[in-house]
């Protein structure tokens, strides 16, 4: 069978990390020991490029209750939420998601990409207008994608940009969507969401908000860069991922719109797609309970996001944004970010090689994202692996 | 403003763009092909080019474009819009 032409930019690309010999997109983890350390190729490797940002995959009780639900409920449901897959636990996570927020409702979702595509899509049509962060998240574009709404990007994190913009739209800026994120997950850097919200209030427009990096991570209660900014309530709709800090799978929205309870039936990605396993809704509700409470997680992991923010610092590296739970290292060069990506494998280092077009400003990342999870040996570690590269270079 | 004047405009803000890659930029420069911008800078040239004519241009609407004279065409069509919607 011949070669699909539409493939040819991927293959190409397949084609040139063959012949440098490494294949950054195609690691994997043998054995995994711990939320911070796995076996790879053999090598004991520290975790540095996995969202698990409260070390929450090992946590005693979520597994115990992950245990428990697989006995008692089996494995799958074999069924879409509005079909034949809605069990008695997913209402109630989205029950205990709405208090955790303070919203009026939610809405569960079978991935975090899944929830953006299904709240925009849900939200938004052909004759609406959505404005996104230029910076935004693939499953924000294909949400706007799905959508068919006319989709305008304003400059990253620029409320004055979004304002700019809306000011064009007329009349139809009260209706308009307004889509950002918490932190972004390339540079770690957070949204000034107090600003947006004095924008969305000056034009009516409705807000919403992926916390996907931020939840569990910042805020009191760990509600995210809005709740940190002391702007919950203005915001219209919460997104987030039980994927990250609360160390499974799936997605969710809240909100306190009066559509709550019909947006679900309105959007394709809830109602095509089997819902998700009893084993983690069980786990998901377990963590939960403890994000409102998890002080001592997020100290740590903010003791450890400044550990090695400050050695990589030291090391005289680029870094993308203030000490955060996303630390990434600008490289700019892609063939030299390879390198040194593959360079920290092989010093038993893994962190997320993020490259062109996926980056913004067109540089070449190397992605650490810290857990609470982690020790200051192991920080100590990635920083050490880091330096060794500069020593390699010299 | 004529389909001229918009292409005018538009090469004053991709000749720097262009690097030397073209010598003439005109309405039948490809903006992937001949000038060789990937998505993600035909993308933050629309950030420019809405500062540019005072306009929004919504992703959709560039989905087609493929010349510099696709984009003026878009461009007029939607500073028509905007003056009926006034």
């Amino acid at each position: 069978m011949k070669e699909n032409p539409r493939l040819q930019a991927v293959r190409a690309v397949q084609q040139e990390l063959a012949t440098i010999g490494i294949d950054p997109f195609g690691v994997q983890i043998d054995r995994i020991l711990s939320p911070t350390e796995g076996l790879i190729d053999g090598r004991h490797t520290i975790l540095a490029g996995t969202n698990n940002y409260l070390g929450m995959t090992f946590d005693a009780d979520c597994v115990a209750a992950a245990r428990n639900a697989l006995e008692t409920s089996g494995t799958g449901t074999t069924g879409s939420r509005m079909a034949n897959g809605s069990y008695a636990g997913h209402r109630e996570l989205e029950l205990d998601l709405a208090r955790y927020y303070g919203k009026r409702d939610a809405i569960v979702f079978s991935t975090g990409y899944q929830a953006n595509l299904g709240m925009i899509s849900a939200l938004a049509g052909p004759s609406d207008t959505v404005l996104i962060d230029a910076d935004s998240h693939a499953s924000i574009y294909d949400g706007c994608k799905l959508s068919g709404a006319n989709t305008i990007r304003f400059r990253h994190n620029d409320a004055e940009d979004l304002a700019k913009r809306l000011r064009r739209l007329g009349a139809d800026a009260e209706n308009a969507l307004v889509v950002v994120e918490g932190v972004y997950s390339m540079l770690g850097d957070r949204a000034p969401m107090n600003e947006f919200v004095d924008v969305k209030k000056e034009f009516g427009a409705v807000l919403l908000v992926d916390e996907a990096h931020s939840m569990g991570v910042l805020g009191n209660k760990g509600r995210g860069v809005a709740e940190e900014a002391g702007v919950l309530a203005d915001v219209d709709y919460v997104v987030g991922t039980f994927s990250k800090s609360l160390g499974n799978t799936g997605g969710f929205c809240v909100g306190d719109s009066d559509d709550m309870g019909v947006l679900r039936y309105a959007s394709r990605p809830y109602v095509f797609t089997a819902s998700l396993a009893p084993a983690t809704i069980a786990a998901t509700r377990q963590a939960l309970r403890k994000l409102a409470g998890a002080d001592d997680l997020r100290q740590r992991l903010q003791e450890n996001a400044e550990r090695l923010h400050a050695g990589l610092s030291a090391l005289g590296f680029r870094l993308g944004a203030a000490p955060n739970a996303v630390v990434a290292v600008l490289v700019g060069d892609k063939l030299e970010a390879l390198r040194f990506w593959d360079h920290l494998l092989k010093h038993g280092v893994y962190v997320n090689l993020m490259v062109p077009p996926a980056t913004p400003g067109n540089e070449s990342l190397l992605r650490c994202s810290v857990s609470a999870a982690h020790t200051p040996a192991q920080i100590d570690a990635i920083c050490a692996a880091f330096g060794s590269w500069t020593g390699a270079k010299a | 403003m004529n389909h001229q004047d918009v292409v005018a405009q538009l090469v004053t803000i991709l000749t720097p763009l262009a690097e030397g890659r073209v010598t003439v930029i005109d309405g039948t420069t490809e903006l992937t092909g001949q000038l060789a911008l990937d998505s993600l800078k035909v993308m933050d040239l629309m950030l420019a080019v809405e500062d540019d004519f005072d306009i929004s241009v919504p992703i959709n609407a560039i989905a087609e474009v493929r010349t510099v004279g696709d984009l003026a065409t878009q461009i007029q069509k939607i500073q028509q819009g905007a003056g009926q919607g006034a």
